[in-house]
């Protein structure tokens, strides 16, 4: 009778073990694959004119002013919602916690969060662009400024949430510690607070750039895109998403191999933040618990 | 205040014990009187009327969730760090109102410093951990500022073990020392009082005596109270013990009283291990 029961669980837990294994390597194996045809197409199309030559020149072309626009964009899409995203954040976790206002506007984060980003595109695109383009007769409507606004929105809930959650991490005792030595809130959380949680932050902010620098919706109707370098933001701005998004819908294969290197570079890119951020959270980590 | 009562006056007796004390001794630097304490709708502490003397160490024991931390919490207000705590009746330090609004909390928590039971140190230098307190009530030269961290760390007995790391992270002490650095931290300010909240329970035999010798030297400048669920503990460092059940003060003596001769059947019942 208990030889039986031992037996079933043995049973049991293979089976679970078997399955689990299964979809994790089942998840792993296309990741791997993604990498793989990702790095073996783009490869192929990597060449110093991608950085070197603008869109224009199509097929003869690179992806140069892709490029610029979309660190453009980033850059001031990051410098929007990092000190908004950090302060809300900081906001909700000491502020806001535990009361119903907190409560709410962590309910609204997390929608914004999963909003759809081509949503996310059009608002700006009523808000921005259209407004824009009335106010200036025309000579200014999409720009790299309404494509880093959308942009921002993508990036803003990754913040607030990671910024929120890393505060609440750090153990109230410490909270209790300053403020028994009668600091105030407001120096407790800059030089405290923010210093035991300032390596998840920083990953926070690192990963809503990843999450905003492979984003093409939100600025189909912003940015729009242009096929000559423009460097200032109130300018139409190509970007590598949209670049990409475009040339795999030529019908010319030429096109669709500097689409592979572009998306080879974004690949590189989110790969390089994710892996920063990895190395950020590390030697930090362990000097606090 | 209480001296100027006429004597006809038929006063409640925990006043009447007050007002004879009164003309012997010091005034007690804690006056509680009628404190209750509510957690929502839970009434955690119930007509507490205790006084704790100058200069001497008092320690609260009791069961757990008897309110022994409550009644700590309560003595520097650092409850009202959360929603939906209240306390009401009257704390008096040195004849003030503490739980009076108006009385200012940076002006309270500077006079009534306190140890966490798990030690806490911030995430700076050890330097740092120290002058970060000071600096923010007072504004002292570098070299006034060195001296004074130096003896605070000499006060909490820490000083030869890490004059010569001040620079490293606070993080890298031993739990023993950090507790010891957290004290150092709370006298830095040059407190009156200081709280201590079960400190040596997250602490190693050899590093509680350490703390334990600690208290016993720091009596002599500044008023101690002990929470611990350690009842030996109590009986080696405190002078005055009281002895909490249930949210109600049982019975506050002179430790060696409590210990040999309580007045209660509650007390003996705990001290001697039948319950609790």
């Amino acid at each position: 009778m208990a030889v039986d029961i031992y037996i079933r669980r043995r049973a049991v837990n293979l089976v679970a073990m078997v399955l689990s294994g299964c979809a994790a390597a089942g998840g792993l194996v296309f990741l791997v694959w993604i990498l793989w045809i990702t790095l073996k197409n783009g490869i192929a199309a990597l060449d110093l004119k991608l950085f070197t030559k603008i869109t224009a020149y199509a097929d003869q072309g690179g992806l140069a002013n892709a490029i610029v626009g979309s660190l453009t964009m980033d850059a001031i899409a990051l410098a929007i919602c990092a000190p908004v995203g950090i302060l809300a954040g900081t906001f909700l976790a000491e502020y806001a916690n535990r009361t119903r206002l907190g409560a709410t506007i962590r309910f609204l984060n997390d929608i914004l969060l999963s909003a759809p980003s081509i949503v996310l595109g059009l608002f700006v695109y009523v808000i921005v662009v259209l407004p824009m383009s009335n106010l200036t007769h025309g000579a200014v409507s999409f720009s790299g400024l309404a494509g880093a606004i959308a942009l921002a929105l993508i990036g803003l809930p990754v913040i607030v949430r990671t910024t929120d959650e890393m505060l609440q991490l750090v153990p109230g005792t410490l909270r209790e510690a300053a403020l028994s030595l009668g600091i105030p809130q407001w120096k407790l959380t800059t030089q405290v607070l923010m210093r035991a949680a300032l390596s998840g932050i920083v990953t926070g902010v690192l990963l809503a750039l990843a999450r905003l620098a492979g984003e093409t919706a939100p600025l189909l109707f912003t940015a729009f895109g242009n096929n000559f370098m423009a460097f200032h933001p109130l300018d139409k701005m190509e970007s590598l998403p949209v670049a990409i998004y475009q040339y795999t819908n030529d019908p010319n294969p030429a096109l669709h191999a500097i689409a592979w290197a572009g998306a080879l570079l974004i690949t590189f890119f989110v790969l390089l933040l994710s892996l920063g951020a990895r190395a950020f959270l590390k030697p930090h980590r362990s000097s606090h618990d | 205040m209480i001296e100027s009562l006429p004597s006809t006056v038929a006063l409640p007796s925990w006043l009447q014990a007050v007002a004879e004390r009164a003309g012997q001794r010091t005034f007690p630097k804690f006056a509680v009187r009628a404190l209750d304490f509510h957690y929502d709708d839970v009434r955690a502490l119930k007509n507490i009327c205790m006084d704790i003397p100058e200069k001497k160490v008092t320690a609260i024991i009791g069961p757990s969730g008897c309110g022994k931390s409550t009644l700590l919490r309560v003595l520097n207000r650092i409850y009202a760090v959360y929603p939906g705590l209240h306390a009401s009746g009257e704390v008096l330090l040195d004849g003030e109102n503490i739980l009076d609004a108006r009385f200012p909390l940076h002006r309270l928590r500077s006079k009534v410093g306190m140890v966490f039971q798990k030690p806490v140190p911030f995430p700076m230098t050890i330097f740092e951990n120290v002058a970060w307190g000071i600096s923010h009530h007072e504004r002292l030269s570098k070299p006034d500022m060195a001296e004074r961290v130096e003896q605070a760390l000499r006060s909490a007995a820490l000083w030869d073990e890490v004059k010569d790391k001040l620079k490293r992270s606070a993080l890298s002490l031993s739990g023993g020392q950090q507790q010891r650095l957290c004290i150092a931290r709370a006298i830095a300010l040059k407190p009156e009082v200081l709280l201590l909240d079960e400190p040596t329970s997250a602490l190693d035999p050899i590093a509680t005596a350490k703390i334990e010798q600690l208290i016993e030297e720091l009596k002599d400048d500044y008023t101690l109270v002990i929470v611990t669920h350690n009842m030996q503990q109590a009986a080696r460092v405190s002078d005055r013990t009281a002895f909490m059940y249930m949210g109600q003060l049982v019975e506050i003596e002179d430790t060696e009283t409590i210990f040999t001769k309580p007045n209660r059947k509650q007390t003996e019942d705990y001290i001697t291990g039948r319950f609790g």
